[in-house]
Formats: structure tokens, C-alpha cells, sequence
């Protein structure tokens, strides 16, 4: 935590048309270099808020945000350089191959030519996808397309990762798969925030988490130390449950 | 221009592999061409050529006014005249029968005696006009008297219309009155021969003074008489062209519902480079659409035995307008697909409004058969601008200077689109490009 932040996030708000709650209330956090960063919450939390304005799809109706010194309101263009997306959504064209889907999410990257072409084709045998490069998306399994997914996402190898629920619905082979690489990218200097409903999950890979609930951070820090600091709940999830209460969220 | 380059291509893939939305856009809008050509080809043979009505002649007078009408019928090239149904001779009774199930649309009967009642009329007439030279005794004048007129009875299907009976009673009168006037004649020549020994009557071919020819002015020396074809293939090349709002609109919002787009506005590229690099697929497609619909116009609709489309001299004219009607629905398209916020909404509303402005541009009707109210909607279709537009080129043979104002509005409707969509755009993402 010694280190400069690369993401800093000062009282962000934002509030949606017609809509008679923030979406997120004067959200406030430094990410550092090189860390894997949890968000975690309920569904409505505002987890997806927060990265869509880190992305720079929507702009906060509040606050400022630095990613490794870049203001988001005014150096945009640098900043989505230096990014890496990979949505919860399946982002990728059904009817085109993997391979046609990377070279053209590469390319948008400003890749080209031979090292794009060894780029996905180091990243489609590192997910065990080589022999389905030629194929039809729409005919790969769940776990299959989340891998093309996150594959479209490292391909110019970002400085920052954004992973939006990254293992949702998929086999556990596929998420031993995409953990093992993320562990690994991250070790590499990456720094990854990642959302999950997962708490085992995010336990295990963040090195710190926020929980979020109703728009607002309610706690925070590393997961080990969270579970230390209340040694009543076992665990990240019986600390999460009780943050956040059991109530069923649209 | 490497990132629209490779947004174009990731486009064109999208494109080739939806085969069903190839066939939406190619094979259908043909399809359309050939059935409304054929369809229309009756209708529009009627204001412009010839009608191919068959009907049916049931001649009971079997002498010259029969005769005459048939002929004339047949002369007129409007009528098929049929005389017989399963090798036997009509009868009045067989031949309203055959209009009531809805078999014929027309059945003509001509009575018994009509051609003797009528040359008793006429000899009477041309007595009582002879009279008045002392030509007559008054005993012959009492033998003559004039019989009540003649009814050729005409029996229409209820669902025809009131445009083809006046075509049809028309063309029968003017065989009638024709006949008349020979009888007239003849008989003139007869009685005053009969009256006056010194004359010698003269074998004299009766022709009608004034004749009808008609002029279709154009641009161009030679006329173009319209015809189903020359109005068929623009307005479905029109109609097609703008359907391209359908998948244009689906490839939107499907990357938008699949989540595409989510990635789409992270990447370090504008979003109008991916969009324009939609537009410049698109816009290929409208005018590959086109090129096969004037193809199919030539070669494969006189293979039905309809006429062949005619181009025209003006090429340029013809690649100009072209491509500003693709611009037009290709911006008509974006606009849509961007405001739209599910498939079922940019679907309905999409096609919805281009039947409604192909109706309000005359593409279905011609604008002339609709009242003015219509009239002055259509000013404000753009497929009646484009419609106007092919006209002058086809029919009236026009220049680029002649579509010049047809052109112009096309740019400003697609200018107005591309800006909407813009604005909509930035008014829904203020951060992004």
C-alpha cells in the first residue's frame, strides 16, 4: 500500500436518469500497482457502475477519477490504452471465429500483423483453445467463450485489468484455467479489479476487497484481515451475508 | 483508416454469415419486383396501354352489329373475347352464371334482331331526313316506324371497378356509334339510288376523321411510355433499399443486447469510425441491391413477359441518385437502430414506417390516384423524393441537373439522420466520442 495508487477514485457519485436513488454515493478508494482488488456485493450494489465510469462508458454524475495519473474526464483515449475489459456479458461476435473476433478486437488496440497474429495464438494455447481458433463462436460451450472473452480483453496486455464477473456460469476447469492466468498475469505487474459474486473466489485471488451494498463501500481491506478482524464469521461470505443482509436484491 | 478497415471487414463478416438476412435483403425485394410487376401490369395497362380482359360475347343477333362489336372488341387489343365455354356456344343464362360464381368479370349479350332493329331506326331516319325532297310518298313514310331501342345487356362482377365498366361501355359505344354512322351512310346511299335513278352509288370506306396519338414528352427524343416494369423496379428497388433499416437496426441493438458494444465503447478507437465502417458495409449492400434489381429488370422479368426495364442514357445521373438513396436509408437505419431500444421496437417501428413512407411516396399507388391531401404528404417522403428522382432519369430521360433537387433533399434527410443519431448518442454516453 506503500506504493503511488494507479487508480484513485475521489467521492464518486453517479445518479441515473429518472432514476430516485444514486446508483453509487461518494465512493472513495486508491487501487495500487500490481494488486488483484475485489468489489463485492449484492446485485444493485453498484459494482458495475463503478467500472463502467473506470472504462469510461458512462461519466460519474460526481467526483474525479485518476487511472495511473490520467484524469478520465479529460485523457480518456490514453487511458483506453492502458486498459483491459472484459465484461460480464459474453463480448464477442457470435457468427465470426475466435480468431476472426481477436483480430479485430486487436487491431482496435492498435495490434497488427505477425505479433498480433502470435499474440492469439499464444493466448488461445495458454486457455487450451488452439485447435478451436477456426470455429464458430456461437458453437463453443460456456466456458470456451468466457476464455475467448477474457482472451479479447489481455490481447494487447493492459497495464489494468477490469474483470466483470469473470467465472460466472462456467465448468471449474475453465475457472481453475482463468484464475491460474490471472494469479499469473498479476504476478507479471498487471493490476486486476475484479467483481464477483464468488466469496471463496475473491478470498482466495484478491489481495484486498471492498463490499459494497446500496451504492456505498461498507467495508474494506484485505480478505485475510477482514475475517481476523471478526473472528464470529468463519469466513469472507458469513462476513458478507451480514454486511449485507440476507433480504433477496432485484 | 486501419481501425475502420478492420471495423469494415468485422462488418462484412457479420454480414455474409447471416444468411437469412441475405436473403431479406436480395432475393425478397427481387421476388417483389417480379410479383408487383405482374401484378400491376393489369393496372397499369389501363392508364397507360392495353387492359387483357377476358370476356365473355354472347351474339345472339348473329348479323353486322355482332359481328361489328366483336371486331371492335378484338381490335382493341383491351379484350380477350371468348364465345364458347367447354366447346359449346354460350347462352346469356351460362354466361351471367359463369360472371356470378366470379369465373369472368364481364359478359357482353347482344340480342336477337339488335342489327335489323338498328337498320330499321337508321332507314327511318334518313326517310324522314329524305322527306323533305319530296323523296317520299306519305304511304311509304307510314310503313316505317322507329322501334324502341335495343338493350345489350352487360353483366359485370360486383368487385369490379367503376374505372374498367366506363372503359369497357366506352369502347362498346364507340363500336356502336361507328356502326351506326356506316348504316347511316349506307343507307343514304341506298335510298337516295333508290330515289333518284340518275345516281350511281360508290363503294365508299367509311374512316374516322380524328385520330388519337399519344406523346409521352421527355428529356429524351424517343419516348418512354411508362409501364408497370419502369415503375415497379425503382419503387421495390427504393422499398428494398430502405428495408435495409431492419438489419441494420438488429446488428445495433444485437451489439448492444449481447453486451458487444459494452467492449465497443472501451476500446481506443470513436465510436463513429465503428459506425461509419457500419454505414460503408451497408451502403455497398444498397447498391449491390441495386445494380441486381436493374439486372433483374432487364434480363429476368421479360422472361415473364413483361416489358424490359429501360435505363435510360443518364448513368451517372442513375450512380448519383443511387447512392444517395443508399445514404438516405442507410441514415434512416442508424437512426432508428440508435434510438430504438429493443429488436421488437426498432422491428415494428422500422418497418412500419417504411410502408407508411413507400404508401406516402407512391411507390405502392401512383401519386396521381391519390387524393391531394395525399399529395401534399408526399412531399415529405423521402422515397418519393427518390421516386421522382428515377422517374426523371427513366422516363423522362433526365440529367443530373434534373435530379438536382431530389438529390439534394435525400442528402439533407440523410445529414438530418447521421445528426440525430449523433445527438442521441451523445446525449445518452456525454463521455464517450
Amino acid at each position: 500500500m506503500a506504493d503511488q495508487p494507479i487508480i484513485e477514485i475521489r467521492n464518486l457519485s453517479k445518479t441515473y436518469k429518472r432514476a430516485h436513488e444514486p446508483a453509487i454515493k461518494s465512493v472513495s478508494l486508491d487501487i495500487c500497482p500490481n494488486e488483484i482488488f475485489g468489489l463485492l456485493g449484492p446485485n444493485g450494489a453498484g459494482k458495475t457502475t463503478t467500472i463502467s465510469i473506470l472504462c469510461g462508458l458512462f461519466s460519474p454524475s460526481q467526483g474525479d477519477v485518476f487511472i495511473d495519473g490520467l484524469n478520465i474526464h479529460t485523457d480518456l483515449d490514453q487511458i483506453k490504452q492502458i486498459v483491459g475489459v472484459v465484461p460480464q456479458d459474453i463480448a464477442l461476435y457470435p457468427t465470426l471465429t475466435a480468431r476472426e473476433n481477436l483480430t479485430f478486437f486487436g487491431n482496435m488496440y492498435g495490434l497488427s500483423g505477425k505479433e498480433l497474429k502470435n499474440r492469439i495464438m499464444e493466448y488461445m494455447g495458454i486457455f487450451g483453445l488452439e485447435k478451436y481458433a477456426n470455429r464458430i463462436v456461437s458453437n463453443f460451450s460456456g466456458g470456451m467463450k468466457r476464455r475467448v472473452n477474457l482472451i479479447a480483453g489481455l490481447l494487447h496486455n493492459p497495464k489494468i485489468i477490469f474483470l466483470d464477473e469473470p467465472t460466472v456460469g462456467i465448468d471449474v476447469q475453465s475457472r481453475i484455467v482463468i484464475l491460474d492466468y490471472l494469479k499469473e498475469i498479476n504476478k507479471q505487474g498487471t493490476t486486476i479489479i475484479y467483481t464477483s459474486h464468488y466469496m471463496e473466489e475473491a478470498e482466495h485471488l484478491c489481495s484486498r476487497v471492498a463490499i459494497m451494498d446500496r451504492g456505498t463501500i461498507i467495508s474494506m481491506g484485505e480478505p485475510r484481515e477482514l475475517v481476523a478482524q471478526r473472528p464470529e464469521f468463519k469466513n469472507l461470505e458469513n462476513i458478507f451475508i451480514h454486511l449485507t443482509g440476507k433480504d433477496l436484491r432485484d | 483508416m486501419r481501425k475502420y478497415f478492420f471495423a469494415f471487414r468485422k462488418e462484412w463478416l457479420l454480414l455474409i454469415r447471416d444468411k437469412a438476412g441475405l436473403a431479406l435483403l436480395f432475393i425478397m425485394p427481387m421476388a417483389l419486383i417480379i410479383i408487383s410487376s405482374l401484378m400491376q401490369e393489369y393496372g397499369w395497362s389501363s392508364v397507360t396501354k392495353e387492359l387483357s380482359v377476358d370476356i365473355l360475347f354472347v351474339d345472339n343477333d348473329k348479323d353486322s352489329l355482332g359481328v361489328q362489336i366483336r371486331k371492335g372488341l378484338l381490335k382493341s387489343e383491351s379484350f380477350i373475347v371468348t364465345d364458347s365455354l367447354n366447346h359449346k356456344p354460350l347462352t346469356e343464362s351460362v354466361a351471367r352464371g359463369a360472371v356470378k360464381k366470379g369465373d369472368y368479370l364481364v359478359a357482353i349479350v347482344i340480342p336477337e334482331g339488335a342489327t335489323k332493329a338498328l337498320q330499321e331506326n337508321v332507314r327511318f331516319m334518313v326517310a324522314k331526313t329524305l322527306s323533305g325532297f319530296g323523296m317520299y310518298k306519305q304511304s311509304m313514310l307510314d310503313n316505317l316506324k322507329l322501334k324502341d331501342s335495343v338493350n345489350i345487356a352487360i353483366y359485370f362482377d360486383p368487385t369490379i371497378k367503376k374505372v374498367f365498366q366506363t372503359a369497357l361501355i366506352g369502347a362498346i359505344k364507340a363500336v356502336n356509334y361507328k356502326t351506326e354512322s356506316e348504316l347511316v351512310f349506307r343507307s343514304f346511299n341506298q335510298e337516295i339510288a333508290l330515289q333518284m335513278p340518275f345516281y350511281k352509288p360508290s363503294e365508299v370506306v367509311y374512316q374516322e376523321a380524328i385520330q388519337f396519338k399519344e406523346y409521352f414528352p421527355s428529356f429524351r427524343e424517343k419516348d418512354k411510355i411508362p409501364n408497370s416494369v419502369q415503375h415497379n423496379v425503382p419503387a421495390w428497388t427504393i422499398f428494398a433499399m430502405f428495408f435495409i433499416v431492419i438489419p441494420l437496426t438488429q446488428s445495433l441493438i444485437k451489439e448492444r443486447e449481447e453486451g458487444s458494444l459494452f467492449r465497443l465503447m472501451t476500446l481506443p478507437v470513436k465510436y463513429m469510425t465503428l459506425l461509419m465502417a457500419k454505414v460503408g458495409v451497408y451502403l455497398i449492400v444498397c447498391v449491390v441491391q441495386t445494380i441486381l434489381m436493374l439486372l433483374a429488370g432487364i434480363f429476368l422479368i421479360p422472361l415473364f413477359g413483361l416489358p424490359m426495364l429501360d435505363l435510360g442514357n443518364e448513368y451517372l445521373a442513375l450512380s448519383i441518385m443511387t447512392v444517395i438513396v443508399a445514404m438516405a436509408s442507410v441514415g434512416f437505419g442508424l437512426m432508428i437502430g440508435t434510438i430504438a431500444k429493443t429488436h421488437q421496437q426498432a422491428a415494428a417501428f422500422g418497418s412500419i414506417s417504411i410502408i407508411i413512407l413507400a404508401a406516402m411516396g407512391g411507390l405502392f399507388v401512383p401519386l396521381y390516384l391519390m387524393p391531394p391531401i395525399m399529395r401534399h404528404f408526399s412531399e415529405f417522403s423521402p422515397m418519393n423524393w427518390a421516386m421522382t428522382g428515377y422517374y426523371t432519369i427513366f422516363l423522362r430521360g433526365g440529367s443530373i441537373l434534373h435530379i438536382l433537387p431530389e438529390v439534394f433533399r435525400l442528402f439533407l434527410f440523410f445529414l438530418g439522420t447521421v445528426i440525430i443519431t449523433a445527438l442521441y448518442r451523445r446525449f445518452k454516453r456525454p463521455m464517450n466520442p
